[in-house]
């Protein structure tokens, strides 16, 4: 990604960057990303992403940690170093509810953490790419991918007209 | 924003009809079938408190948003403000309670020789027990009543200072609820059971309660939007009030396991007799307990997509109700009626008619008034609410 060709366009506020994300839809300019200080509300809807995985990847981990959890205890507790605690059986399942609710917990916290950051190229060893100096900033900044630069530049200054625009780059 | 529901002829007979039909019900099974008093003063008890239990949920649902300062539930606050209105009802019918008292608390009529009930004398005895439920019933009606008219003061002027008097007496009755909730779940339901005792009690009844409310607002905005009401009502609300559902049930889940794996650790007799009665004889009702209220709210409404559907939302909202019921019974029964309970005619058919009396009262209050308060300062957001 480090030689792409890209325009940034910022903004001060999140209501003129919602529309000119519409209009830069409506025109079919290929929208690398959108930068904001906080979540905007209606963002996704507006570029028109599609539902994150992240729930389903949450389920996967919580469940496998779940049976990671019970399963642990059942075999330390029956098999491998079986103890009578308070004149219980080996096997008391209501004793182990606790620990695979926090390992339900664990597994599923740690696995979307972990998918997040791979999946949004955060891993330890990645490379941070300034696209705009803004970007870490108060200002909201749309990404858009562009072969030419002067005549896109020129072409999204005149599709953007009467937006509140700081500045295109 | 005037719209007004019409509480038809037709919906007035049909449900006077299911007044009727459960008494009579419930008459026929007392006469033919011989239950036995107990079984009748116990499912008198357990349909107040399921009803009184969704009112006060409802209206500790006002209060909490309300106090929060919440906006996006301005569009349907006046189903559970309707649904406050049977608390003046379920007064009158817990005074019933009266004549069946030596029926269901057998510390009413202890000799003097229980050495434990001698030692609660001091709280559960007769007089005092009536003067707490005045108590508890007067302070519950004087606010919520405050809280309604406030509203009502605000929808006809829209002096925003009725607004904020409206948010004083949520904060109010939140703080008298939170103690009285307590207080009357050991009154009415854990002194059946005089020689027991759980300190999670009346937080588990509590979630009951306010699950049980969530759940009748879901089937009764079904139940609107079906007829053709409420069509600012969208996903975006039906799925905030879908994920309420499924958190508290889950809530509801852990203070269950809560209760019941401290007292099957310390395995102290005088505890341990509560579940051991409930495990042996109520085999069947103490596990569909548990996977009604939990399993299926769970596993219903844990994908995006159920929840944002109103007629999943509905008929899982149906299973819960369905399932709390249960948790009444199983909470009350074993301890007031023993082996003999079972659920028969006399407990579907009471159930039945007090349903029909609940929607009733409910139907008549949201008629009284526009369903949309169009003063209120947080409905532009309600209307425009995202989730």
């Amino acid at each position: 990604m480090e030689n792409i060709n890209y325009i940034s366009v910022s903004f001060d506020d999140e209501i003129p960057l919602l529309e000119a994300v519409g209009k830069l839809k409506e025109s079919n300019e290929k929208i690398l990303d959108v930068l904001t200080p906080f979540p905007v509300h209606g963002l996704d809807r507006a570029l028109s992403m599609k539902r994150s995985r992240i729930p389903l990847i949450g389920f996967i981990f919580g469940a496998f940690g779940a049976i990671v959890g019970f399963g642990f205890q059942t075999w330390v507790f029956t098999i491998n170093y079986p103890l009578v605690f308070g004149g219980k059986p080996f096997f008391s399942a209501p004793s182990f509810i606790p620990i695979t609710f926090e390992c339900t917990v664990l597994f599923a916290a740690l696995g979307m953490v972990s998918a997040m950051l791979i999946k949004s190229k955060l891993k330890p060893d990645s490379k941070f790419i300034p696209f705009d100096e803004n970007i870490t900033n108060d200002k909201f900044i749309i990404l858009i991918s562009a072969e030419d630069v002067e005549s896109a530049r020129n072409r999204i200054k005149l599709t953007l007209s009467g937006i509140n625009i700081i500045a295109i780059k | 924003m005037d719209e007004q529901f019409i509480f038809r002829k037709q919906f007035r007979q049909v449900l006077a009809i299911v007044i009727v039909v459960g008494i009579i019900g419930s008459l026929g099974a007392i006469f033919f079938s011989k239950p036995g008093s107990s079984r009748i003063w116990a499912s008198i008890l357990l349909n107040n408190q399921f009803f009184l239990g969704i009112a006060l949920g409802s209206a500790f649902f006002l209060a909490v948003h309300r106090i929060a300062w919440s906006g996006w539930h301005t569009v349907l606050e006046r189903i559970p403000e309707s649904m406050t209105t049977f608390i003046p009802v379920a007064f009158l019918l817990m005074l019933l309670v009266y004549f069946g008292m030596d029926k269901i608390y057998h510390w009413s009529h202890s000799s003097g020789q229980d050495a434990i009930l001698e030692g609660k004398k001091a709280w559960l005895n007769i007089p005092f027990f009536f003067l707490r439920l005045v108590l508890y019933f007067a302070g519950w009606i004087f606010l919520i009543r405050m809280m309604k008219k406030n509203s009502n003061l605000l929808m006809n002027s829209g002096d925003l200072k009725y607004h904020n008097r409206r948010k004083l007496y949520a904060g109010l009755f939140l703080v008298f609820y939170a103690v009285t909730v307590s207080a009357s779940s050991w009154d009415w339901i854990m002194s059946i059971d005089a020689h027991w005792y759980s300190t999670i009690f009346g937080w588990y009844v509590f979630i009951g309660m306010f699950v049980t409310s969530l759940a009748f607002i879901i089937l009764l905005i079904w139940f609107l939007k079906r007829i053709g009401h409420l069509v600012y009502i969208r996903t975006d609300h039906v799925h905030d009030l879908s994920t309420l559902l499924f958190a508290f049930s889950i809530f509801w889940a852990y203070l269950w396991f809560s209760q019941y794996l401290l007292i099957w650790y310390s395995h102290i007799p005088e505890e341990t007799t509560y579940f051991l009665q409930r495990k042996e004889n109520f085999r069947i009702i103490f596990f569909v307990n548990l996977g009604l209220n939990f399993v299926v709210p769970f596993f219903g409404l844990i994908r995006l997509k159920s929840k944002r559907q109103l007629g999943v939302a509905a008929l899982v909202a149906a299973f819960v109700l369905i399932g709390h019921w249960i948790d009444y019974y199983q909470m009350i029964m074993p301890g007031a009626v023993g082996e003999s309970a079972r659920i028969g005619i006399l407990e579907i058919c009471m159930t039945i008619s007090y349903a029909g009396l609940f929607i009733y009262i409910i139907f008549n209050s949201l008629a009284s008034r526009p369903l949309v308060n169009k003063n209120d300062p947080f409905l532009e957001e309600s209307l425009n609410y995202e989730s």
